[in-house]
């Protein structure tokens, strides 16, 4: 028997074969059997059932409503941290007289995208020592947490994943689970950085969560639901209907109490990078690491959302829509399909031929004609967006609202950037200071005052 | 194809590793036990966590069992027999007690500064620095380089401020040579040194924010850094690590590019450094942060030998400017700042005092640089008859000096640098437990070290 | 130099200095034995009329012959900076006591001095080495220890430098085999 008989034989026959097959091959082993698998079992469960399940979807529209909006929500989060992260680098570098990310896109607006590729494509490893499960589920729950709070936020009327009547006590109880992903990050991680900073975590968070519960308790009082919906749309009306001016104490403390629940300067003990080098993420690499990025982005975005909701009127607008117009013009089936073939080709062709026309005429002749028209075109598509966006602002409420819901989100997501710039980092016995000695009393007096308020006036 | 062999039974390496493990514990003498230490000390220690894991292994969790195995590799308890008492008494934990080892790898250790805290909580029980990451040799270095090459060995030292380094050498071997140093000359370093103290105080402020967690800061004091410096370049041509002073003078005459970069500075120099100051100074958490926290009191700042900034935060009104004068710096009119208080707001105060008190002294170089040659008559080979010389200076962390002795020959015989940061740094054994961990960084920065020089 | 100084050092430490007082430009050198040094230290300290109360140096030299320990102090009550030299250290069992009683700055710095020249100081309670490895048995600052690849000195050859093991046994071969020239006082 040769050497290379030897080794032949020591290869089994599935090696033998799988080694001789080229990528597209192996790909197409791997993935032909699932999609066979599935086609069938789809076919036999609709045949089977087929009916059964439409009946019960049609009487039960919830239910694939609640799982479009969880889809949505879960695909909306990522873009988000991506937005936020470019803001806080490109902000932040403006306010440290630095140019900031200049590099990919235009403005360096990919740089975020960038970095998630390279979370991605990092190495992905657990310390030796670590109990991996809890180290590998640490992220998970703490992403989770964060986004499931995102199912109660009124982005626009009828824009909401589900509008509990328990809207913010679910959006308390969720945003809680967030410690339970830190303090197992901290522990697990076998290292005594990451333990300090998990159990930073739990304090502090713990704390802050007291005083953020009671502040928004005076806003329960005022609206008389504890549905997000509910509240927004009790403060619709003029401006001075918003609850920051009704609570404005209450709208300070949740603001303080929200930074530090959400983590942020000056309340980022739990990643102090000059103390404890990067707390309960010491550890992280990879995309777990990144989990925790974008929880930590999409936790600023959330209590921007949720202060923009309570306290500043949600999606209302801040004073009163002068043109309620409704475009019947604008209704989607009012041209049938052919008419609006018709007018999307006119639009989109006569709209490039007369830009790049008159491109030509301003440029004159330094650029060739291919460019011309590409510019015509760009052109075209910016201004077809940007009427297209008008006429939805002013014909549609979820379109407005929506804009005014993200104006007042994104303008507290730069509050939280410029504070980060700004101050530098509370210590831990100060952190809590603060809390239980001046937050906590001022909660309970700002609830008290609001409750003898609203009892005399209603027995008067 | 030939049979496996059995598996090794457990119980021999086991009996090795065992034998190992004793072998140095029974060394007779002292010295054989100290060379036995370097070959086998890591080895030993190794195989007894080895052994101490296979026992326990039947019937433990096995968590506990990995945890034994491994956790010797992450206690920072060194793996040599204890040298002194005070090493043995540190390294005991008492109840409740761990080990954090900070650095040489941390963001807020400037450089490689190791600190072994021994924490209860949050709260600092004890410390242990630990040195000599960056030491160079640059003492043994410069005794075997000749007198002019000694200027550029010192410069890489303080690299912050490398200037004051070069300055504390070429004065004492100009009091070897008993070398007259011109006027014109002497105003030129003067000038230049002040310009260093700026920035090295500008950039103290930012690293300080820095270990706070203020971001910003940092990259202000950079820029006014960055304009020092580059005036600086071209004066000297380069940026940091000068080699500018000579033994009796300073390398090149004051030029164009310089003087205007530098009028352009002054003009603004007050209003700039009065907005950075502002950005902490205003600041209701940055103030709370360092008042009260790690104060060192006058008598503990005489005791430990501190000097610069931190020791005048403790109230000593010790500048070697005006203390022991040097220079030209008798006829300048400036203030020595003090105050009290002796804490960690106190020494940033300081320094910001002290920045304004340079602005004076360079207005005033300006005004009085007189004219003349920039450099004494010295000879190309320098051989100083036989004697000691200890020249000092008033670095941005206290005072700097050299002791160079002179054999007669072109080397200096012995060339002592004393590095004020390596000082102050002892009192952090006093400072720091107490305090919290927080805190430490605070403190640390507060002292303004730079291991370049601390490590030599 | 502080012509005053001369005669208030007489008075107060006289009875322990070795030779006479030495003064240049702005420095006084004093020399003392190593046994004295406490008590010289604690009176320079504490008199009324010395009050050198800032230890501004302290270190180790090796003159070729014996070995030094250096302490430059500053007071306020004179102009000059004063040199108090323990002179006379044995190389092979190099003992000195401790400053530590008086400044406690000064342990640091008599770690580096036993670091680099094996200088034992009794009453320092945590005398170990402070730059170099643990494990390191050389002490670099001692004359003995040799660089020969430095530039100027030779051609390299190869070698990077020469550690000889200063442990209480080998003390006694390695006298005759590096003094690389002759001793200064």
């Amino acid at each position: 028997m040769t050497a290379r008989a030897g080794i032949e034989s020591a290869i089994s026959l599935p090696t033998r074969i799988w080694t001789r097959l080229t990528v597209r091959q192996r790909l197409g082993l791997i993935f032909a059997p699932g999609a066979v698998f599935g086609g069938l079992i789809t076919v036999i469960a609709l045949a089977l059932f087929g009916p059964a399940i439409v009946d019960f979807l049609s009487v039960n529209n919830g239910i694939p409503r609640f799982f479009a909006a969880v889809t949505a929500i879960l695909m909306m989060t990522v873009p988000t941290a991506f937005v936020i992260i470019y803001l806080e680098l490109k902000v932040i570098a403006r306010m440290n007289l630095r140019v900031g990310p200049n590099r990919v896109g235009p403005w360096g607006s990919a740089m975020s995208v960038i970095h998630g590729f390279k979370v991605l494509a990092k190495e992905d490893f657990a310390p030796t020592g670590a109990d991996v499960t809890v180290f590998t589920l640490a992220p998970v729950v703490t992403y989770m947490a964060s986004i499931m709070t995102l199912l109660v936020i009124p982005f626009a009327p009828g824009l909401v994943g589900q509008d509990l009547n328990i809207g913010l006590l679910y959006f308390f109880a969720m945003g809680g689970l967030t410690v339970v992903g830190l303090l197992m990050a901290g522990w697990s991680s076998f290292n005594k950085y990451s333990l300090l900073g998990g159990l930073r975590s739990a304090a502090q968070m713990i704390s802050y969560e007291i005083p953020l519960t009671l502040s928004v308790v005076g806003v329960i009082i005022l609206a008389k639901t504890m549905s997000l919906n509910g509240i927004v749309n009790a403060q619709s009306g003029s401006l001075f209907d918003w609850f920051v001016f009704k609570q404005p104490l209450a709208a300070l403390i949740f603001f303080i109490a929200a930074t530090a629940e959400a983590n942020r300067t000056p309340f980022d003990l739990t990643e102090a990078d000059s103390e404890i080098v990067a707390g309960f993420a010491t550890e992280y690499s990879g995309m777990r690491f990144g989990f925790f990025f974008f929880a930590e982005y999409v936790n600023v975005f959330i209590m921007s959302a949720l202060i923009a909701t309570t306290f500043f009127g949600g999606w209302n607008a801040p004073f009163n829509w002068p043109w309620t117009v409704t475009l019947n013009a604008f209704q989607p089936f009012s041209y049938g399909l052919i008419g609006w073939t018709a007018i999307v080709i006119t639009v989109a062709f006569v709209g490039t031929e007369a830009l790049a026309v008159l491109v030509r005429l301003v440029g004159g002749k330094t650029w060739d004609m291919t460019s011309t028209f590409v510019m015509g075109m760009a052109i075209n598509v910016l201004l077809v967006i940007g009427l297209l966006g008008f006429l939805g602002f002013i014909a549609f409420d979820v379109v407005r609202g929506l804009t005014w819901f993200m104006l007042k989100t994104y303008g507290f997501v730069l509050v939280f950037v410029w504070m980060r710039a700004t101050l530098p980092r509370v210590r831990v016995d100060q952190l809590m200071g603060f809390a239980w000695k001046w937050l906590l009393p001022a909660a309970l007096l700002n609830l008290f005052v609001t409750a003898t308020a609203v009892v005399l006036t209603n027995s008067r | 194809m030939p049979p496996r062999q059995p598996a090794p039974s457990t119980s021999k390496p086991r009996a090795s590793a065992k034998a190992d493990a004793t072998t140095p514990a029974k060394a007779p003498t002292k010295a054989a036990l100290a060379r036995a230490a370097k070959a086998s000390a890591a080895a030993a220690a190794h195989a007894a966590a080895d052994v101490a894991a296979r026992e326990y292994t039947s019937g433990d969790d096995p968590r506990i069992t990995l945890e034994r195995q491994i956790g010797h590799l992450y206690e920072p308890i060194p793996p040599y027999p204890m040298r002194t008492e005070r090493e043995s008494e540190f390294y005991t934990l008492g109840d409740g007690e761990m080990f954090l080892n900070v650095g040489p790898h941390h963001p807020a250790t400037h450089g490689v500064l190791r600190l072994v805290l021994k924490l209860s909580g949050e709260q600092v029980v004890d410390v242990d620095p630990v040195l000599g990451y960056l030491h160079r040799g640059v003492e043994k270095i410069c005794e075997n380089s000749d007198y002019y090459h000694v200027i550029d060995q010192v410069d890489p030292l303080e690299y912050i401020s490398s200037l004051f380094q070069e300055w504390s050498a070429v004065l004492s071997f100009e009091k070897l040579l008993d070398v007259q140093v011109p006027r014109r000359a002497e105003y030129i370093r003067v000038l230049s040194a002040e310009l260093l103290r700026i920035a090295s105080h500008t950039l103290y402020m930012g690293f300080l924010a820095l270990d706070l967690g203020g971001l910003t800061p940092i990259l202000y004091g950079f820029i006014e850094r960055d304009e020092i410096v580059e005036m600086l370049a071209a004066l000297t041509g380069a940026r940091m690590l000068f080699n500018y002073y000579r033994i009796g003078g300073v390398n090149g005459d004051l030029n164009h590019e310089f003087m205007s970069r530098l009028g352009d500075w002054m003009t603004r120099a007050a209003k700039q450094t009065d907005a950075n100051i502002g950005l902490l100074n205003e600041n209701e958490i940055f103030v709370r942060r360092t008042r009260g926290v790690g104060v060192m009191s006058r008598e503990m700042a005489l005791r430990y030998g501190v000097t610069g900034g931190d020791l005048r935060a403790a109230g000593v009104p010790f500048d070697v400017r005006r203390a022991h004068p040097y220079s030209v710096y008798p006829e300048l009119d400036f203030n020595v700042p003090t105050r009290d208080e002796g804490d960690a707001l106190a020494r940033y105060l300081i320094r910001v005092d002290e920045i304004r008190e340079s602005i004076k002294i360079i207005d005033q170089c300006l005004h009085n640089m007189p004219d003349g040659p920039i450099m004494a008559r010295v000879p190309r080979l320098i051989r100083p008859r036989p004697g000691r010389a200890w020249g000092a200076v008033e670095g941005p962390r206290g005072l700097m000096g050299v002791y160079a002795i002179s054999d007669g020959s072109d080397q200096p015989f012995r060339f002592r640098i004393h590095d004020p940061s390596f000082v102050n740094l002892q009192t952090l054994q006093a400072m720091l437990p107490g305090n919290l961990l927080a805190d430490t960084m605070a403190i640390v920065a507060s002292l303004d070290p730079v291991m370049g020089g601390v490590d030599k | 130099m502080d012509k005053t100084l001369k005669p208030r050092l007489e008075a107060r430490v006289g009875e322990h200095l070795l030779g006479p007082i030495y003064q240049r430009q702005d420095e006084t050198e004093i020399r003392v034995a190593p046994g004295n040094v406490p008590a010289v230290l604690t009176m320079l300290h504490d008199a009324v009329d010395l009050r050198f109360e800032i230890l501004a140096d302290l270190c180790g030299v090796d003159t070729g012959t014996t070995l030094q320990v250096v302490y430059h102090l500053w007071s306020p009550m004179t102009s000059d900076w004063l040199r108090v030299i323990a002179v006379g250290i044995s190389r092979d069992d190099p003992r000195a006591p401790s400053a530590t009683f008086l400044w406690t700055g000064a342990e640091w710095l008599e770690r580096e001095a036993y670091d680099m020249f094996g200088i034992i100081f009794e009453g320092n309670r945590d005398l170990r080495r402070i730059f170099m490895p643990p494990d390191y048995t050389s002490f670099p600052l001692r004359k003995d220890f040799l660089l020969p690849d430095d530039a100027s000195r030779s051609t390299g050859a190869g070698i990077r430098h020469v550690e000889i093991g200063h442990t209480p046994a080998n003390l006694a071969d390695d006298k005759s085999a590096g003094i690389r020239r002759a001793p200064v006082s």
